[in-house]
């Protein structure tokens, strides 16, 4: 059976770049959202098995929704999606449960290897 | 041979081993079958007892040398640890602590002999006792628990050529978590967000893990260039990691330096300030040198001074076992984040806060066993302390889930005083404020643990002073938190400088989220208040000027505005212009009375002008 994502971002763009790389991976992506509230929303409903996660979001942000999450569910798997120069939120989301991450511009070859970490 | 240079490490010494001391003694008296925490509170004793008779304390060897012949009697199981053997052996471990302090002191001698007198008879070794013939430090006498969690140095470098070696590294270390309980981690945290951080760090892993595991699972991590496991030490063992050599330092001289370093960063913005006018290309390029080695000087001087939490944590854990036999309760406590690093000084300054917020959590927060069960609880109650790095701050949090704090009795309660906030329903965070202020308890009598209404009021005022903040949640019979968020560091804040009716005034970095303009169109109102649209989220503004009652009439329709963070609250702060960052030296201050309570501090700015600094809390 494929993997399910969940994939968060505010832009439409990141959203439909990630999706596309990971589809063609032959994972199943099941959900998107575009904030941080509705990554927790539908983290609750979908129970995928990854989420990949932006790290500026409007209402609550990618680590708020990260503790939400672990909070609720300490084994999810949650990949950060962070802009050069965010270093230390990206230490913060770790913190809080994320279990690694991939730094924008993304290449394909390395999100799926960061992907791969999380869900072995 | 000259002791007396001996006698303040045999002191500090002494204290670490009182401190594992307690900590196997609570350790022991939850598991009494359990072999481990004998052996190293027989070992700690052990050792007091050869440094005292190489001071020559007489008397203070001959405490220990009671001590354990006990656990000695214990150990070889002849005897049986009941809770009174436990009571005696905290009493005794207590005594030889201010032993310890009396014979430094140049006092020492024979603790009361009542004591020891228990001690012998607890021991079944009535007979009279010989002077323990000195004995050396080496010869620790150890009996070997193979499965028990060893000391693992481990070093680490992550790939040279990985993006946010620093988030990677962080990676490591909780994988590492999982497998054990991680320490000394060098350079501290803190520093894996500098640009510069190498990758390159080493920390100790206590585990039970083999070593193939801890391979596995740190390399899983991915971008793991070298991973070095040293040679493990013993538990409890003195040895530290052979890789990073320590010695030990006055904190005073820490202190000094850190100063030193202050004045030097003022010296250097002020070069720095005077050379951009200069326009002399070389004076600026030695002034742009000598900034950059400032900086990483100063970087040195605060991480030298970084000690992990569970320094002023180890001690709690008996206190919250003596609580909850006076108060008749059962309670676990539990310890989270001992790892997280804060500045010594504030470390030191936080103890009491968090002993008055532990103190109250025993004693209000969690009910009686009978109440717990009626309630549908179990009869144990629960209090965590946790430490979290967020951001440029650490956030320190004490639950408990005990009965919540009642809002209409506080209410009513204020109301009786006259100092209830025009309100029917108290927000938190008007909560911490109604019991913040001095003398205010609902505690319907004076315990001997709290309830004198100097908890919260001294809790507030001594985080307040760190430029720290303090916050409340709770909720009926569930449980309340209480979280003090304090900055890593006192001395040298990084800050936005701004100016409003031609003064400057500077606002801590760690509380800025960003900047933005104010500009009219955007304006809202949010419950009877001016408010500002800023991506969709509606944040109150104060305007600087018209708090520091500016009379200067100049104002445009667009200006700067900082929007301040603080958990989840946000302010946006209206200044007439932003002026830049800089490092600033906060300068001890004893305010002046009848000065605004948003002002947290003052500097001198690198022209050599004084600012005040603004208490961005006190603006949420």
């Amino acid at each position: 059976m494929n993997h399910t994502v969940l994939v968060c971002d505010d832009a439409i763009f990141m959203r439909t770049m990630i999706s596309d790389i990971l589809s063609q991976a032959g994972f199943e992506v099941v959900g998107e959202a575009e904030s941080g509230l509705q990554a927790v929303e539908k983290y609750r409903e979908l129970k995928p098995d990854l989420v990949t996660m932006d790290i500026v979001m409007p209402d609550m942000g990618g680590i708020e929704a990260v503790r939400e999450i672990c909070k609720a569910d300490p084994g999810a798997k949650i990949l950060m999606c962070s802009a050069m120069g965010q270093q230390a939120l990206v230490v913060e989301a770790i913190q809080a449960g994320a279990k690694d991450f991939v730094v924008k511009p993304f290449q394909p070859s390395r999100v799926l290897e960061a992907v791969q970490r999380v869900l072995a | 041979m000259d002791l007396s240079k001996y006698a303040a490490l045999f002191v500090t010494e002494s204290r670490e081993h009182l401190k594992a001391c307690n900590s196997s003694l609570l350790e022991w008296e939850k598991e009494p079958a359990a072999v481990e925490p004998v052996d190293r509170l027989f070992r700690s004793i052990h050792t007091i007892k050869g440094m005292a008779a190489t001071m020559g304390y007489t008397g203070l060897a001959q405490l220990a040398h009671r001590i354990e012949n006990l656990l000695d009697g214990l150990r070889q199981s002849r005897l049986q640890a009941d809770p009174s053997i436990f009571q005696l052996l905290f009493r005794a471990v207590d005594t030889l602590g201010k032993s310890v302090d009396a014979a430094a002191a140049g006092a020492d001698e024979l603790p009361d002999a009542p004591l020891l007198a228990e001690l012998d008879s607890a021991a079944g070794t009535d007979a009279p006792a010989v002077a323990p013939a000195p004995v050396p430090a080496t010869a620790t006498p150890t009996r070997r628990v193979t499965d028990a969690p060893r000391f693992r140095p481990i070093q680490v470098g992550i790939r040279p050529g990985a993006v946010m070696k620093g988030a990677r590294a962080a990676l490591v270390l909780r994988r590492a978590e999982r497998l054990g309980s991680v320490s000394a981690v060098r350079p501290p945290v803190a520093e894996f967000e500098r640009d510069d951080f190498d990758g390159r760090f080493s920390f100790r892993l206590q585990t039970r893990s083999p070593e193939a595991d801890i391979v596995t699972a740190l390399r899983s991590v991915g971008e793991v260039d070298t991973l070095e496991i040293l040679e493990s030490a013993a538990p409890g063992s003195e040895v530290r990691p052979e890789a990073i050599r320590q010695i030990r330092v006055d904190l005073r001289r820490l202190d000094l330096l850190m100063k030193q370093v202050g004045e030097l960063v003022v010296a250097k913005n002020r070069l720095g300030a005077l050379a951009s006018e200069s326009r002399n290309p070389v004076l600026m390029e030695v002034s742009e040198r000598i900034g950059r080695l400032v900086s990483a000087m100063q970087g040195e001087v605060i991480a030298s001074r970084m000690t992990p939490v569970g320094d002023v944590f180890e001690r709690f854990p008996r206190l919250v076992r003596d609580l909850s036999r006076d108060l008749g309760k059962q309670i676990r406590f539990d310890m989270e984040g001992e790892e997280i690093e804060l500045d010594r000084s504030i470390l030191d300054d936080i103890g009491e806060p968090l002993v008055h917020l532990i103190r109250n959590a025993a004693d209000h927060g969690i009910e009686g066993p009978a109440d717990r069960v009626a309630a549908g609880k179990s009869a144990e109650g629960r209090i965590l302390i946790s430490a979290a790095r967020e951001r440029n701050t650490v956030a320190i949090r004490v639950a408990d889930d005990g009965r919540g704090i009642d809002r209409e009795k506080i209410l009513a309660k204020a109301r009786q005083e006259g100092a209830a906030p025009e309100t029917d329903a108290l927000s938190d965070d008007l909560l911490i404020r109604v019991l913040a202020r001095p003398g205010f308890s609902t505690a319907r009598q004076v315990s001997g643990v709290s309830g004198r209404g100097v908890g919260v009021d001294v809790a507030m005022t001594r985080v307040r002073a760190l430029g720290g903040t303090l916050e409340v949640r709770t909720e009926l019979g569930k449980g309340t938190t209480f979280l003090i968020r304090v900055p890593l560091t006192l001395a040298i804040v990084r800050a936005l400088l701004t100016e409003a009716g031609g003064e400057r005034y500077a606002v801590p970095l760690a509380y800025v989220a960003e900047t933005v303009e104010f500009d009219r169109a955007s304006v809202t109102a949010l419950r009877d208040r001016e408010a500002l649209v800023v991506r969709d989220r509606v944040i109150p503004t104060v305007h600087l000027r018209d708090l520091v009652a500016s009379r200067s009439s100049s104002v445009s329709t667009r200006r700067p505005t900082v929007i301040l963070e603080l958990g989840e609250r946000r302010t946006a702060l209206v200044v007439d212009a932003l002026v830049g960052q800089q490092d600033i030296v906060v300068e001890p201050f004893d305010a002046p009375r009848g000065l605004p309570p948003f002002v947290g501090g003052a500097t001198i700015l690198a022209d050599g002008a004084p600012a005040l600094i603004l208490d961005a809390a006190a603006l949420l």
